[in-house]
């Protein structure tokens, strides 16, 4: 073989890559992603039997960003009474139309590996008695929703005040526990979609 | 075109050429270079043995190079096996050029480097780049786990050290500092690392050093050859299989080609006392390569595939820092069940092409050679999500990097050399859509050109080299900020590289250098725009180019930003006694403007609290000294000393910097016997290795420090930006390691069999360097098998 063949493939491949190398020089923007994982804004509804809702937000004006969140309250409920309490998970930057907007719904369809915790300063509700499962995961909560596998979710629980002024706060986590999630599974496992504590007022 | 792959029936090319290299009083002459014909090259072993296998029948000339002797070059005429012995003598006035030179690629203007020879790199087969280059005094690694590595050069790391895969500079998402490089050590022979700044040649960004991969020259002569590698190890229940293939073409001389792939699985790793769930690997890597080399004449194909995917130790997954806090107090993490091979959430998978092109010409005056590269790197990284989204990458990008250079090299006289040269770089980064989550690093596009010219001559008993390159680069990024809306910019930076070395030969064996170079580096994209939350790391990161208070974007003229320089000093001193050999090198690389991640405060969001870290720039300094020694107690025993002693600093603000690597010393202890006939080098070694405790940390503010504060309303930082550890430094630890083997040969094949263990002693430790050690104890004992077949 003589050395013309070597030359002649060095020359086509260089001329076919910077061919390729200048065919792949346009840029184009990244797609806009939706974010459904964003959790914005956090509603705590205490509705009681026959009268208006009590409603707290805790609000992030920037997800990743600097700024600090917002957080309503305090809570104030009336004493001696019992309340239904929904929670609402809602991504502010996505559209309301989107589906990613609505995090409650996410939580729904993957309620199996989601799980709400709360705690509370004693002697605030006489039921469920006591400071709530974030330190004790045995200690009373009135879920009223369960699982496919018949485990709390906490989407929705009811709260009976004490019927003596109190004042203290209340505290909600949710926890991710993918194949994590038992009976006994406690607010130190898996990761926190939700960590928020709010001022509570029993008058 | 077509070929016949040269067999073995049709032209045997069989011929064994074997002997002893050795010094006027009858030493071995370990490490001195062999080359047939300048083209076919081997090392002496401890014995001073060499071996050329597969060679056909001719005439060759034999060279024989070795530090302080004069070089021998004899002229042999090969018709069947041949052994012989050959005489070196000292010659101390000799101005030597870099010991290996020769055999190692990439070393011409080097004065400061360390390399990992074909039997070192046998010896740590199984292993990832990282953990193989830790072998040398001076390297170390920052690690994520026991799958990935990073190796460390004087301390720094990472976008700071440039890595050469067989020539190209690889180009992947070398940013995190859970992205270990995407490269095979299998498929090299020998592995150099330049520890000092001088590889002007290769670009930008070696302010720390540069790490050379480099197979074994392609045949030039008919013939097959091969070997295949298994290796088992019992931590991690790990196999990994590696083969190589390579041969010439019949009629055509000069052609050569090699097939080389390696399959890895491991499951998970375990410490002394437990589980570390989902820390498993699955690697698969193909490598192939034609080429034609003749008179001068050299033109190469080479394509490569690195496949890996990883498993990031499940207990780390932890969103706020109250998440953290478990994960910190937890024994044994969170997740840990029994022994499995399956691969879970979080893990990333990682892909890695190569295609390079290579070719090189005699002209009247010189060599020229032209080179072009291009890689495609892609990149997920997979988190335990909500909303169905564990199966969807958190972070998907595609990097594209097309190289080309070229560079002429002519010599003036037989002392004096110039080399010139431009490269060019065209990359593209791109987010691929579907993440469903704000990119943490933008698109962009990058466009880099460079020229250098470097000169090697000598100034009476001095060898010098001298060197100075120019580089541009422009970026254009496109990307998302906190709000989810488009902000796009145009960056472009260049500066001055300049490197000036000296080497001179001493009287008795002995050799000094010194260096000092100037490297500069332009940022990375991700040191600029990153914006979130990484993979086990309970902190958000933001960009240099984030307003302070506001996260907006801003344009990079209304920020103080200065390019990353380096100035870095490098002294060795080299001497070899009858039975000793010496290695010491001091440095001190001052870094200019170095980026670093700096802890800023404390945000709040509805999934709790974070501590923020901001690019942020300072000055650095690192200093220390490498040394290795090798004293050949008799011809049987000997002992190796090594130690890599690292000081660092922030000097502007006076205050330490996290994850630099504390001291280590290691003894080994080695027997090695050539016992007679079939049975050759019989080895036995025990090794201790000895980590200090880094004492040099900034402060420690542990998450429980941080919750106090925030519940007494107090500033977790209290009030000082200094940089801060979550926990103290683990201490000192020692482990053993202890390894045999032997080497069994007949006519056509040749097996190595090596037995280790690793942490002999299983003793239970945390290595200040693993990002993991937040969170469990590192490896327990390893058993290592590892059968090489060589025909």
């Amino acid at each position: 073989m003589t050395i013309t063949r070597p030359i002649q493939i060095i020359t086509t491949s260089f001329s076919f890559f910077i061919a390729l190398f200048l065919s792949g020089c346009e840029n184009d923007d990244p797609a806009r992603e939706d974010t459904p994982e964003l959790i914005t804004q956090v509603t705590l509804t205490f509705t009681p039997p026959g009268s208006s809702p009590i409603t707290v937000t805790a609000t992030d004006p920037d997800g990743e960003g600097i700024q600090d969140l917002i957080v309503d309250g305090p809570i104030n409920l009336a004493k001696n009474t019992t309340y239904t309490l929904t929670l609402e998970l809602i991504n502010g930057l996505a559209n309301p139309a989107d589906p990613a907007y609505n995090i409650t719904e996410e939580v729904e369809e993957e309620s199996d590996e989601h799980l709400f915790f709360f705690a509370w300063t004693n002697n605030t509700f006489s039921d469920p008695a006591g400071d709530g499962n974030i330190d004790n995961r045995s200690d009373a909560v009135n879920y009223n929703d369960t699982d496919a596998n018949g485990l709390p979710v906490g989407l929705s629980t009811t709260w009976t005040t004490t019927d003596v002024s109190a004042s203290g706060t209340f505290r909600v986590i949710l926890k991710h526990q993918p194949n994590l999630k038992s009976a006994t599974s406690t607010a130190t496992m898996g990761e926190s979609d939700v960590d928020l504590t709010f001022t509570l007022n029993v008058n | 075109m077509l070929f016949t792959i040269g067999g073995v029936a049709a032209q045997p090319c069989t011929i064994q050429f074997s002997g002893l290299v050795v010094s006027d009083t009858g030493e071995p002459l370990t490490g001195a270079t062999l080359k047939l014909n300048e083209k076919t090259f081997t090392v002496a072993d401890q014995e001073g043995k060499f071996h050329f296998k597969n060679l056909c029948r001719g005439e060759f000339t034999l060279t024989i190079q070795f530090v302080g002797y004069h070089t021998k070059t004899v002229t042999l005429s090969l018709t069947q096996n041949l052994q012989q012995t050959y005489t070196l003598y000292p010659d101390i006035t000799q101005l030597q050029e870099v010991i290996v030179a020769d055999q190692l690629q990439g070393i011409e203007h080097a004065y400061n480097f360390a390399a990992l020879t074909e039997k070192q790199l046998a010896a740590t087969a199984g292993k990832t780049l990282g953990e193989a280059v830790k072998e040398l005094a001076g390297v170390n690694t920052i690690q994520a786990g026991p799958g990935i590595f990073k190796p460390v050069i004087h301390g720094v790391h990472s976008q700071r050290i440039l890595i050469l895969n067989y020539g190209i500079r690889q180009e992947g998402q070398q940013w995190g500092a859970e992205h270990a490089p995407e490269i095979d050590p299998m498929m090299a022979s020998n592995i150099v690392v330049i520890k000092d700044a001088s590889a002007i040649k290769y670009g930008t960004d070696a302010l720390g050093g540069v790490i050379i991969v480099n197979p074994a020259p392609l045949p030039e002569s008919p013939g097959l050859g091969g070997s295949v590698n298994a290796i088992l190890q019992s931590n991690g229940r790990s196999g990994t299989i590696s083969g190589v293939l390579e041969g010439g073409i019949n009629n055509h001389k000069g052609w050569g080609w090699r097939t080389q792939g390696t399959l890895k699985r491991a499951g998970d790793f375990h410490t002394p006392d437990y589980n570390l769930t989902n820390t498993g690997i699955q690697e698969m890597n193909f490598s192939g390569a034609v080429g034609y080399h003749n008179e001068g004449n050299c033109f190469e194909i080479y394509f490569s595939r690195f496949q890996s995917e990883i498993g990031i130790l499940k207990g780390t997954a932890i969103s706020n820092l109250e998440d953290l806090l478990s994960a910190f107090e937890r024994v044994p993490p969170l997740y840990t069940s029994e022994f499995s091979y399956s691969i879970g959430e979080p893990r990333q998978t990682v892909s890695h092409n190569l295609l390079k092109i290579n070719s090189e010409l005699p002209v009247s005056s010189g060599t020229w050679k032209l080179q072009y590269g291009f890689q495609n790197n892609n990149r997920r990284e997979y988190d335990i999500r909500i909303g169905g989204l564990s199966q969807v990458p958190a972070i998907h990008l595609q990097l594209n990097t097309h190289t080309l250079e070229t560079e002429f090299e002519t010599k003036a006289s037989a002392k004096q050399t110039y080399s010139v040269g431009v490269t060019g770089m065209y990359q593209d980064n791109k987010n691929i859509p579907g993440t469903q989550r704000i990119p943490f690093i933008p698109n962009f596009v990058n466009l880099s050109g460079g020229a250098f010219g470097i000169s090697k001559f000598s100034i009476g008993k001095f060898s010098v080299d001298a060197g100075i390159r120019y580089d541009y680069r422009y970026y254009q990024v496109s990307g998302y900020d906190f709000k989810n809306t488009l902000y796009q910019s145009q960056l472009s930076f260049s500066n001055l590289s300049a490197t000036l070395g000296a080497s001179r030969q001493l009287q008795g064996n002995q050799k000094i250098s010194t260096s000092l170079s100037s490297a500069w580096r332009p940022p990375h994209v991700a040191e600029l725009y990153s914006l979130g939350t990484h993979q086990s790391a309970a902190a958000i990161e933001y960009g240099l180019l984030l307003n302070d208070s506001t996260n907006e974007v801003m344009n990079i003229e209304d920020v103080t930003y200065h390019n990353e320089q380096a100035l870095k000093w490098v002294t060795s001193y080299t001497r070899a006694w009858a039975n000793l050999q010496l290695d010491l090198s001091a440095y001190a690389n001052y870094i200019f403007n170095y980026i670093y991640q700096k802890p800023t405060g404390v945000t709040q969001n509805v999934r709790g609290v974070y501590p923020y870290f901001r690019y942020t720039q300072t000055d650095a300094l690192f200093a220390g000294a490498d040394v290795a020694a090798s004293w050949n107690v008799n011809t049987h025993w000997s002992l190796h000393p090594k130690a890599t002693l690292l000081w660092a600093a922030d000097v502007k603000q006076h205050d330490y910097l996290v994850f630099i690597p504390p001291n280590r010393y290691e003894l080994t202890l080695r027997y090695d016997r050539a016992t007679q006939k079939k049975v050759k080098n019989f080895f036995a070694e025990s090794r201790l290795k000895v980590v200090d405790q880094q004492h040099r940390v900034p402060r420690t503010i542990t998450v429980r420090e941080f919750f106090e504060a925030i519940d007494n309303n107090t500033d977790p930082l209290q009030g000082s930006t200094a940089n801060f550890d979550f926990m103290d430094a683990p201490h000192a630890y020692a482990l053993m390691n202890v390894a045999t083997g032997v080497t069994l040969k007949n006519e056509k094949v040749q097996y190595d069999i090596r037995l280790v263990t690793e942490n002999l002693l299983n003793t239970t430790y945390r290595e200040y360097t693993n990002r993991f050690r937040y969170y469990a104890n590192d490896l327990g004992s390893n058993f290592l098998l590892s059968l090489k077949c060589t025909f």
